[in-house]
């Protein structure tokens, strides 16, 4: 009784074995790679250890810089007595002209061009004065490159300075020329502290797109210029310590990073191949084999599954993200003048210049297929508006070989449209005649839509809209990833709108179904009959 | 006659609006310029002393409008500044330069100041 007992157990045990080894043949065979560091993550860690900032000249010592500045363009021609070519390098990129050229003939992306959003619209072909704050010029677009945007080590209101130097001009008391003294003395110490790029200078523009902190994108806000290691692993002072430019890479002023047209995927270059990538991917570092356990279930799902997707479970988890902007509800006063309300994290739910917003924190994404590449409606393009106008949305699909699930912030709003041609509008906003000076929409079309050369026909409604922002900053530490019952669930998967593919866990097939539970059941019967078969048929006189 | 006093009478009024405007305009009448200066440069002496613990000036124009800066300097009621030392130091001259910074750029003035 006893051998058979036993006999039954092993036949279990067997039956056990050999359904486990069914299920996890997938992953078997990959168990022998080890789990070495790959050499893109040593090469970045090279790059930013201990003494960052070393350099071959110190600015102090330039005789060029060393002199008394009155206006910005002297600091500029200083820079180019050494750097000859580089504003001419600047000038050419995107970061100067805001514009490219598209895939649509005569028509031009970016700010300066055909593009528009649903935040606040549009530049206007650069005539709305309050974008170009965010310019890299001395004043505006009417100076030269200043090269201290991006290369200055101390934040100086240069603007202010010269301003006061020049008023101060003639006044010959004592204590005026004091000031002056003072004044290009600090110039010439600000001057002098040159650094390469660091989060400031990019954040500055980038952390506030839209018009205000965490405006624009979910994933980049001021909480990004000093995070600790939950909010990023890569920019934290205790993680990797990454400048921006340790990813975005430089060539000839051109920065690279930007997801516009460009499929981003197809190339997938390691640092390893190329440390200047036009294209950054998180396969640049970590590889095609990014979990340390080589047989790990989640290295299957890189072809398919963007890193971030699970490795930013949310974003806005420090500063809240406008998540909703109406402009429909713009243009009412109190008083006959125009007001603010502030809601729940501080921020503003109204004002009479911009309209309505909702802000959300800590905010689950939404996921598309995506090649790295958008489809966008420009101002020339036609709309249907009895839909939701998708403004900008990610191009892929699930059959293109360089197409990823990848997570999105998406703002939705509403905006104006020109009712007869079925267009987007552009409204000037800023200056005198800009539609936060006179509150007249109609006429702020008119003047904006001049200004990009497109007709307008004089009527206009407003029609809701969306805007994708991909989530790639923000990257939490791997106990934080999302979980796998978070997408392999039925209900609520964070998956839920990626449809046409099968997901085991969340989609539900019954032939597929039964299939895999005929087989299951038939190995562990085949195993116990077998078990069973030669333990009854064993010859005792054997033992 | 009468057509000629009429005239005259409308001159003596549009001469005495318009003086009376510029003059509402220039505020104290200082020089709010180097008044700006003057201001830094008493809160860095205040720091220097251990006064204060930043020799960033906390207190902006914008944070108060122009008939509120008004009753502080004409009351001479420095105690919101936290530099009693320096600004009893300071000259009648200093501090209309500093008042008519701070008027100039007020919250309700045209030009608000923003943060240097």
């Amino acid at each position: 009784m006893g051998k058979k007992t036993a006999g039954i157990c092993l036949a279990l045990i067997l039956g056990f074995g050999l359904c486990m080894g069914i299920v996890n043949t997938g992953t078997a065979a990959t168990a022998t790679e080890t789990s070495e560091e790959a050499l893109g993550i040593k090469l970045a860690k090279q790059a930013v250890k201990a003494d960052k900032h070393w350099t071959t000249t110190d600015h102090s010592k330039i005789e060029a810089l060393n002199q008394n500045f009155t206006s910005g363009s002297q600091i500029t021609q200083a820079c180019l007595s050494c750097h000859t070519d580089a504003s001419m390098q600047f000038e050419k990129t995107i970061h100067w002209t805001w514009k490219v050229e598209s895939e649509k003939p005569g028509i031009m992306n970016g700010k300066a061009g055909h593009a528009v959003n649903n935040f606040c619209i549009s530049g206007n072909a650069m005539e709305d004065k309050g974008c170009l704050s965010c310019h890299v010029g001395w004043n505006g677009t009417k100076e030269e490159v200043n090269c201290l945007n991006c290369h200055g080590g101390e934040k100086y209101n240069y603007k202010e300075a010269f301003g006061d130097i020049q008023a101060f001009a003639g006044d010959e008391d004592p204590e005026t020329q004091e000031i002056v003294t003072e004044l290009q003395n600090e110039i010439k110490t600000a001057v002098k502290n040159i650094t390469m790029p660091q989060r400031n200078h990019c954040g500055e523009c980038h952390f506030k797109g839209g018009g205000g902190d965490g405006v624009k994108h979910g994933d980049l806000d001021t909480s990004m210029a000093k995070p600790n290691k939950m909010l990023d692993v890569h920019m934290a002072a205790e993680g990797a310590d990454f400048t921006c430019t340790r990813c975005h890479t430089t060539v000839k002023h051109n920065i690279a990073g930007r997801l516009y047209t460009r499929p981003a995927s197809a190339e997938r270059k390691s640092l390893i191949q190329d440390d200047m990538a036009t294209k950054i991917t998180c396969e640049s570092c970590h590889g095609t084999l990014p979990h340390k356990k080589a047989d790990s279930k989640m290295n299957d799902h890189v072809d398919k599954v963007a890193c971030q997707s699970c490795h930013i479970p949310e974003f806005a988890r420090v500063n809240p993200t406008k998540m909703w902007w109406d402009w429909t509800k713009a243009g009412d006063l109190k008083d006959g003048k125009p007001y603010v309300v502030k809601g729940e994290f501080g921020k503003p739910t109204y004002k009479s210049i911009k309209g309505e917003f909702k802000w959300k924190k800590n905010v689950k994404p939404e996921y598309f297929w995506y090649n790295g590449s958008f489809s966008n409606i420009g101002i020339k393009d036609k709309i249907d508006p009895a839909q939701i106008v998708e403004v900008s949305h990610p191009l892929g699909e699930k059959s293109a070989p360089d197409a990823r699930i990848h997570p999105f912030k998406i703002h939705r709003g509403k905006q104006p449209y020109d009712k007869i041609n079925n267009q987007l509008v552009a409204p000037i906003l800023s200056g005198p005649k800009g539609f936060w000076t006179t509150f007249d929409m109609d006429d702020a079309i008119t003047r904006g839509n001049k200004a990009l050369d497109v007709p307008y026909s004089g009527e206009f409604d407003y029609v809701e809209t969306t805007y994708a922002f991909p989530i790639t900053h923000m990257v939490a530490p791997a106990q934080n990833a999302v979980n796998c019952t978070e997408c392999h669930i039925r209900d609520n998967s964070r998956l839920a709108n990626i449809t046409g593919i099968y997901m085991p866990g969340r989609d539900k097939n019954n032939f597929i179904d039964s299939i895999g539970m005929i087989a299951v059941l038939g190995a562990f019967g085949g195993v116990m009959l077998h078990g069973l078969g030669r333990f009854f048929t064993r010859n005792p006189k054997e033992e | 006659m009468f057509k000629k006093s009429i005239i005259a009478a409308v001159l003596v009024l549009f001469t005495l609006g318009t003086v009376a405007v510029a003059f509402a305009g220039e505020g104290p009448g200082g020089n709010k310029r180097k008044g700006k200066y003057t201001y830094r440069k008493l809160v860095k002496a205040c720091f220097e002393r251990g006064a204060v613990e930043s020799a960033s000036p906390k207190v902006s124009p914008a944070d108060k409008k122009q008939a509120e800066w008004k009753a502080i300097f004409e009351g001479k009621e420095f105690s919101a500044f936290g530099c009693d030392e320096e600004w009893a130091n300071a000259s009648d001259k200093d501090v209309l330069d500093i008042y008519s910074y701070f008027y100039s750029f007020a919250a309700d003035s045209p030009t608000p100041a923003t943060c240097k």
